[in-house]
């Protein structure tokens, strides 16, 4: 157990925090709008990884590529990962949750509802794509990039950090820079005020939806390539990183970066001191532990006023 | 309100059994058409284990059927029981209210658990192709036969191997599952008794990412690595293995030994040694052919348990045309009685229902093909 | 360009309508897309050599064109057809409108006179309900011990937490997991020995107890937590419970799992294929808590959670001890929820740690809201449907795809009745009150979606 052995953990611990950073958003924009916890943004996840086995099927990635057809082949993977989650999640909520918003139902019915969605989604995933593993076509010759404090960082902690780093940052940039980011702070902070002052309400709640999908979508996509694609492959880390938005704070998009990057950090570090089988476990625990003593999370709550 | 409750609950059920019992009566033996059940995983999260199987017996009962060689006809019944132990037990009464002959399962252990207590209630046997926790025979259900050696049989095989290799210390990575947990616990103890170092580590199923845990076995430094679990989750966590540069021996058992497991591994399979209680199913003609139908008749290759599935089917077929009248009973006994020769191995019962056959032979990955090497037996005597 | 003309220009093409934003043409598309989505639902099942094959087979299949006929023809017949339909709708509804309530209406104003016609007809229906599944099939009896009964009474346990006192639970199957694990310990089937054995039903008190404390030590840290961070606190309770029970191998037994004794009473011991013994027992368990339950509600604590889940600050400014009436709630639940456990694994006999996955939390969940939450009827026919349904439609589809169904029925379902398919009389007024935009109906604990509580 020495310090360079922890330094390791804690560089996989970023890269895997990156990645539920990443889909953490997608809960947190969502929430941030219509205080819904949409369960279902899980299966938008799962669904971008598919686009992405899909998309480098119908174009297969060339033995042996070159750098730059690696970096093309990448690029076109995540962009097909990417649409189909979005449009995953624009359908989502065209056909549930538009109607429920619409008859002002309580939230515990979009809760259901969500659920509901979820399981029809990875259900029919997986009637379409088969129930068993799909590996994502190599893109790339995985070697080490350079070496860090006697720790590899290889092509694929490399791609998934930057692209992550690059999401959070675009998106930031969305929200509190952008026209359309003004009126999701505004939908966020006073649906009806806001609308009053000339935001369509509709359009914007659609593209938050589009925009966390394009997120869960390209992150599904990188989880496929760190790993393989299986249509229940949302569930787990969709439950990671809905914990991490509550963590930074639901509702508070630079909370629910925090939130992912700690859970991602606390779960290596439990791996390297007890072992795999408690990492959750140690996940909830530090959840209920920050909640104890900041009940709305690291960061705090509105999506309007902090971030 | 309470007339209403009632009538809404009763209603849906007592339809639900009518047409039940509606399904039940067309069949039994008077027109010469048995019925072969198949009992695991259809739905839920093992589904494709499951599907393996189901594809395994459809093809036996299919070519059976079409091949005209015998006086009766099979239809094949599915019992979904969603690998868990307490759906066993309504997957099992599904099975034993449309009256099958036999049933082919229950495929998980925990399940089998439960179920085979039902199936010995009525003298169905249910011959399971993948149920290898060792102490299902040993509770006395009576209709029930492992056609597949159990874990003992692998996890002292595994040892054996690794201590002739010069192993001086292995870590046991389970999945958490039964079959993950049972194999390790054997292994462990194997390896102990033959003097190698063993330590433990577990990373559950459907862990979404494997680096942390790869890199905690590529610590140890240790000789050699046994993975106990299912290519599903083998092939990306042998993926990390690599990443994270661990050196030693990679090995596994039957649940990876699949096609599957390359494709998920990438370039980072080979060189994994796999143990099974099975023959090639590539290797000779008849499997071959074997594989070719089902890839045809399916659109996928044969998995993990298929042939194996294949063979207890065709067996117990095969016992049926022995019979003079076809029953449960009779079946029961000449199966207990049999000596068949499958395609994945030859198939005989003690008298407690276990796999008498317990060679282990072992496999390794080359390049895209998982290449056969011999018994362990042979490779370590010499 | 001034700035005026810019107005006028920006505001002129805000009001444009393009051909494909009228809502007749958005309807087509929808309707469309529908009948995509049904050729994908109903189509074949993919497999994993080409991931595409499924969907190319779908879109060539005869299943697509006959939906995107049906499809068509529903379209032409709604724009073009739509008067004569609306009125026979009309004259239908008036007609509908002539009679009480439809036809429960009337059975219930004949009842409400006739005192000794109710109660016939309701010892009628508890005849039913003991002797009637005699006359099922084995395999019916035991879909409906196994699993109906034994979710029926973690729904009924969920619906105090949920339904009365308004706290979302997405960790429910933890006291479930605690309960059946406590009959395992003290039945001696567990790895580690109990200080003496007990006969299963011996050992109900104390697991309820066990699942009682177990209620508070949740209940007690979460008080301060609302609404979403509740349920997430939940859910990782749940998660540790299920991962503690998975992981400690040597304790809990893992996911090999234990063998549990079956009930034996005084010499009578149940027979694993008699199912009939098993479903009085949990048939009396169920009656038992139901009526307990029904005179609690209708007490103070029942108010008391009443007013705590309308509005949690009034209630205490009124003098509701929130505190202890929420703790109440979640041990009453939890207790429930933990003789079902017991039931449960003295029933099926075996127990492992896969029994109490995550997933079940929140179908139990699905159970109490489908049905209808708060009100009793409403989560017991919740729980029985939903249980029953995929074992049903197990003989119809492909059972690997009966989930799929199962979540298509939930968002239906959620969207065209939301209130449940029996809701409690208060429920239904208050989510009336939120579509008319009341005022009232946000004073709701649980808040409303698209708005703030």
């Amino acid at each position: 157990m020495s310090l360079n052995e922890l330094w390791g953990y804690l560089v996989l611990g970023v890269v895997l925090g990156c990645l539920y950073a990443v889909i953490a958003i997608g809960y947190t924009l969502v929430y941030g709008v219509l205080q819904l916890l949409n369960f279902a943004h899980s299966e938008v996840f799962m669904f971008g990884g598919f686009g992405g086995v899909l998309a480098l099927t119908a174009w297969t990635p060339v033995v042996n590529p070159s750098g730059m057809q690696s970096v093309l082949y990448v690029a076109f993977g995540m962009a097909a990962g990417a649409a189909l989650g979005a449009a995953v999640a624009y359908g989502l909520e065209k056909v549930a949750y538009r109607p429920l918003r619409k008859h002002n139902a309580p939230r515990l019915v979009f809760l259901i509802t969500a659920i509901g969605a979820s399981f029809f989604l990875y259900n029919l995933a997986g009637k379409l794509f088969d129930r068993s593993s799909v590996a994502m076509p190599q893109m790339y010759s995985n070697e080490t990039v350079f070496t860090l404090f006697d720790t590899d960082i290889k092509t694929t902690h490399l791609l998934i950090v930057f692209s992550a780093v690059a999401m959070m940052v675009g998106l930031d940039y969305v929200v509190n820079r952008t026209k359309l980011g003004s009126g999701i702070r505004a939908v966020a902070q006073d649906p009806e005020v806001a609308s009053l002052m000339g935001v369509n309400i509709d359009k914007v709640v659609s593209r938050t939806f589009v925009i966390g999908g394009l997120l869960g979508g390209a992150a599904g996509f990188l989880f496929g390539v760190n790993s393989k694609v299986v249509y229940t492959m949302g569930f787990l880390p969709g439950i990671t990183a809905f914990a991490a938005a509550v963590l930074g704070g639901i509702g508070n998009v630079r909370g629910a970066m925090l939130g992912g990057l700690l859970l991602g950090v606390v779960e290596t570090m439990t791996v390297f001191f007890w072992g795999d089988d408690w990492r959750y476990v140690a996940g909830f625990a530090v959840l209920v532990l920050v909640l104890m003593f900041r009940p709305t999370g690291l960061l705090g709550e509105r999506l309007g006023r902090t971030a | 309100m309470l007339n209403k409750r009632f009538m809404k609950i009763a209603a849906p059920l007592a339809v639900g059994a009518l047409v039940l019992t509606g399904c039940g009566n067309d069949s039994g033996s008077a027109d010469g058409t048995y019925k072969i059940a198949f009992q695991g995983p259809l739905s839920g999260e093992n589904v494709q284990l499951g599907v393996n199987m189901e594809n395994g017996i459809k093809l036996a009962i299919d070519e059976a059927n079409a091949s005209g060689d015998y006086e009766f006809k099979l239809e094949y019944f599915a019992a979904d029981d969603m690998g868990l132990p307490d759906k066993a037990t309504s997957a099992a009464q599904a099975a034993l209210s449309e009256e099958v002959l036999a049933v082919v399962g229950p495929a998980f252990s925990g399940p089998a658990d439960t179920a085979a207590e039902y199936y010995a209630d009525e003298g169905v046997p249910a011959v399971s192709s993948s149920a290898t926790r060792a102490d299902l025979t040993t509770k006395g259900y009576g209709s029930f036969l492992r056609a597949v050696p159990n874990d003992s049989a692998q996890g002292a095989g595994m040892a054996k191997y690794l201590a002739s290799e010069g192993a001086k210390s292995v870590v046991v990575v389970d999945d958490k599952t039964d079959y993950g947990v049972g194999l390790a616990d054997v292994a462990i103890a194997e390896l102990k008794k033959a003097g190698v170092k063993a330590q433990r580590q577990s990373t559950p199923q459907k862990t979404p990412d494997y680096s942390a845990a790869a890199k905690r076995v590529a610590n140890t430094k240790a000789d050699a690595m046994i993975y106990a679990g299912y290519y599903e989750d083998a092939g990306p966590f042998a993926k990390k293995l690599d990443e994270a540069g661990f050196d030693g021996i990679k090995m596994s058992g039957d649940g990876t030994n699949d096609a599957q497991f390359i494709k998920l591994a990438g370039g980072s399979a080979d060189g994994w040694k796999l143990t099974c209680p099975c023959t090639d199913p590539n290797e000779e003609d008849a499997t071959k052919a074997f594989a070719e139908k089902y890839e045809k008749e399916f659109k996928r290759a044969p998995g993990t348990y298929s042939a194996e599935s294949y063979d207890v089917t065709k067996m117990i077929i095969s016992e049926m045309a022995e019979l003079d009248e076809i029953n449960s009973d009779t079946l029961l006994k000449a199966l207990k009685k049999t000596k068949y020769k499958g395609l994945t191995k030859e198939f005989s019962f003690d008298d407690k229902g276990e796999f008498r056959n317990q060679t282990v032979y072992m496999y390794e990955v080359n390049g895209k093909k998982i290449e056969y090497e011999g018994s362990i037996d042979d490779l370590t005597k010499g | 360009m001034s700035n005026q003309t810019m107005n006028a220009q920006a505001a002129k093409r805000l009001r444009q309508v393009r051909w494909y934003q009228e809502p007749r043409w958005q309807r087509l598309g929808g309707l469309l897309a529908l009948a995509l989505l049904l050729a994908m639902v109903t189509g074949v099942q993919g497999t994993n050599s080409d991931p595409f094959y499924a969907i190319k087979e779908n879109l060539t299949g005869v299943g697509l064109w006959v939906y995107v006929g049906i499809a068509l023809l529903i379209w032409v017949a709604r724009e073009f057809f739509s008067e004569p339909v609306k009125q026979a709708g009309a004259t239908a509804k008036q007609a509908k409108g002539t009679l009480v309530d439809g036809p429960l209406g009337q059975i219930k104003q004949l009842l409400a006179g006739q005192p000794r016609l109710r109660w016939a007809l309701m010892a009628a229906v508890a005849a039913l309900a003991v002797w009637g599944p005699m006359g099922l099939d084995r395999y019916w009896q035991t879909v409906l011990v196994d699993q109906v009964m034994i979710f029926v009474l973690v729904a009924i346990g969920l619906n105090v937490v949920i339904g009365w006192a308004g706290m979302l639970d997405l960790g429910f199957i933890a006291f479930f997991a605690i309960g059946a694990y406590s009959a395992a310990y003290w039945t001696g089937a567990l790895p580690v020995a109990p200080p003496i054995e007990l006969n299963n039903f011996a050992v109900i008190p104390l697991a309820v107890i066990t699942c009682l404390v177990a209620g508070l030590l949740l209940g007690a840290p979460t008080l301060r937590l609302r609404g979403d961070y509740l349920a997430i606190v939940t859910l990782g309770f749940h998660e540790i419970v299920y991962l503690t029970a998975k992981n400690l191998n040597d304790v809990t037994g893992g996911t090999s799992g234990v063998k549990v004794d079956r009930w034996e009473i005084g010499g009578y011991e149940f027979r694993i294929v008699d199912q009939m013994p098993f479903y009085w027992v949990l048939l009396a368990f169920a009656a038992i808590t139901v009526f307990l339950f029904v005179r609690l509600e209708h007490s103070k604590v029942g108010r008391a959670w009443t007013a705590v889940r309308e509005d949690e600050i009034a209630a205490a400014s009124t003098g509701v001890d929130t505190v202890r009436y929420k703790l109440m709630a979640f041990a009453i639940g939890a207790s429930t929820s933990g003789l079902a456990g017991v039931a449960y694994a003295s029933k099926v006999g075996y127990i492992n740690s896969e029994n109490f996955v995550i997933l079940l939390s929140i179908l139990v969940l699905a159970y109490v809201i489908f049905g209808g939450m708060g009100s009793l009827p409403g989560v017991i026919f919740g729980a029985a449907f939903l249980v029953w349904l995929p074992e049903f439609l197990r003989d119809y589809v492909d059972p690997k795809d009966r989930h799929m169904y199962l979540g298509a029925l939930l968002v239906i379902m959620m969207i065209y009745r939301p209130q449940g398919v029996i809701p409690s009389k208060r429920r239904q007024r208050e989510l009336k009150m939120a579509e008319t935009g009341s005022a009232e109906a946000e004073a709701e604990a649980t808040g409303t979606g698209g708005k703030h509580s």
